[in-house]
């Protein structure tokens, strides 16, 4: 029996196999974080819990932060993301489907809160919207940092998060 | 005829066996291949970059998914203490930092499985808004506050915990080095001779 090109087949299977896993992992994980973080549902904000020892949903999470998550989906179309202003630090930041951080704008930039319609890249742009972005992915994680590192002030950041909106522009029109 | 197919079958699993080891252990300790180092602490500009290439990505996927990009936040972490021990629920360490050249900072403390650490003491970090970020400052890393003014609580953190430091909005002259930095010292471990 020719061994060698049996081992050669098993190093070209690790190969592959190798890219495959290391290509696979962001993409994965960033599917069981749209999962865990915003429950399935798409184009909706979620106010985390208070950031405590039993939150197990995103690793290194902050204790100091209120978090809003939005799992936004492109498919019907552009989705518009809102985010109010808060008395301290704040930011909106959009993550691809592949987990790079493509977008973000704190309350440096947008004193007065701010206001995105996310549309795929390379498609057309809607008229009259603000503030557009593209999204190199469908899919994606909009993800709201408000400080907050004490009970009263995540209670504040709380009411504040109400009023955000992430929706797609489909259902804002109907 | 048997004996061919059986070692076909053999050389995809052993392949796949060796593929996903070596992903596992890349995911595991690559990270050195693009962190800085200032001391102790451990950086990586590439956390949620868009620029940042596979191997990065899925590193900094596992170990800090959702991070912000560099130019809204930077990330700096330690793992050892001064003789090179992972840092330990059976030792009190002192950490003493200067006014950081950014908007906002804080220290976390993390368990070896990157979340905070199983109690209920609500003492996780200490940040700028309630150390300030015009002065030096201190803090008390261990299982009880005893007297200390400023604290982080390392109880059930058990053997291997980090602190990260998150440095928001650094201006953009912040260059990061060993001075500039947090330090940190071990006051005692327990079993140490007294």
């Amino acid at each position: 029996m020719n061994w060698g090109r049996y081992v050669l087949s098993a190093l070209i299977v690790a190969a592959l196999a190798h890219f495959a896993l290391i290509f696979a992992t962001p993409r994965v994980l960033m599917h069981v974080a749209m999962d865990r973080i915003t429950g399935g549902a798409e184009n909706v904000w979620r106010l985390g819990d208070r950031v405590t020892a039993t939150s197990r949903q995103i690793v290194r999470p902050s204790p100091d932060f209120a978090y809003s998550a939005c799992t936004f989906d492109l498919t019907q179309g552009p989705v518009v993301i809102t985010a109010t202003p808060w008395d301290a630090y704040w930011s909106l930041s959009l993550y691809a489907a592949n987990s790079d951080n493509f977008f973000v704008i704190d309350d440096r930039e947008a004193h007065y809160g701010a206001e995105l319609t996310v549309v795929r890249s390379g498609t057309a742009h809607p008229e009259g919207a603000s503030m557009i972005v593209e999204s190199p992915s469908v899919r994606g994680i909009a993800l709201i940092r408000r400080l907050a590192p004490t009970p009263s002030a995540y209670d504040a950041a709380k009411a504040v998060a109400g009023e955000d909106i992430c929706a797609s522009v489909a259902r804002l029109a109907g | 005829m048997l004996r061919r197919i059986f070692a076909w079958l053999l050389a995809i699993v052993a392949g796949v066996i060796l593929g996903g080891a070596s992903a596992w252990a890349t995911l595991k300790f690559g990270a050195a291949s693009f962190t800085e180092h200032y001391g102790r602490w451990v950086h990586s500009r590439a956390a949620g970059s868009t620029a940042a290439g596979p191997y990065t990505r899925a590193i900094i996927a596992r170990d800090g998914l959702l991070a912000l990009s560099a130019r809204e936040a930077l990330y700096f972490s330690i793992y050892k203490d001064e003789q090179g021990r992972p840092l330990s629920e059976s030792c009190i360490y002192n950490v003493a930092g200067l006014p950081l050249d950014a908007r906002w900072w804080s220290l976390t403390l993390y368990a070896d499985d990157n979340f905070l650490a199983q109690n209920t003491d609500n003492a996780h970090s200490i940040d700028a808004s309630r150390l300030g970020n015009d002065r030096a400052w201190s803090a008390r890393i261990s299982p009880v506050r005893g007297d200390a003014a400023s604290w982080v609580s390392s109880r059930a953190a058990r053997r291997g915990f980090s602190l990260t430091l998150r440095v928001y909005n650094p201006q953009r002259d912040f260059h990061p080095d060993e001075a500039s930095l947090p330090t940190l010292t071990t006051v005692s471990c327990a079993g140490d001779p007294s």
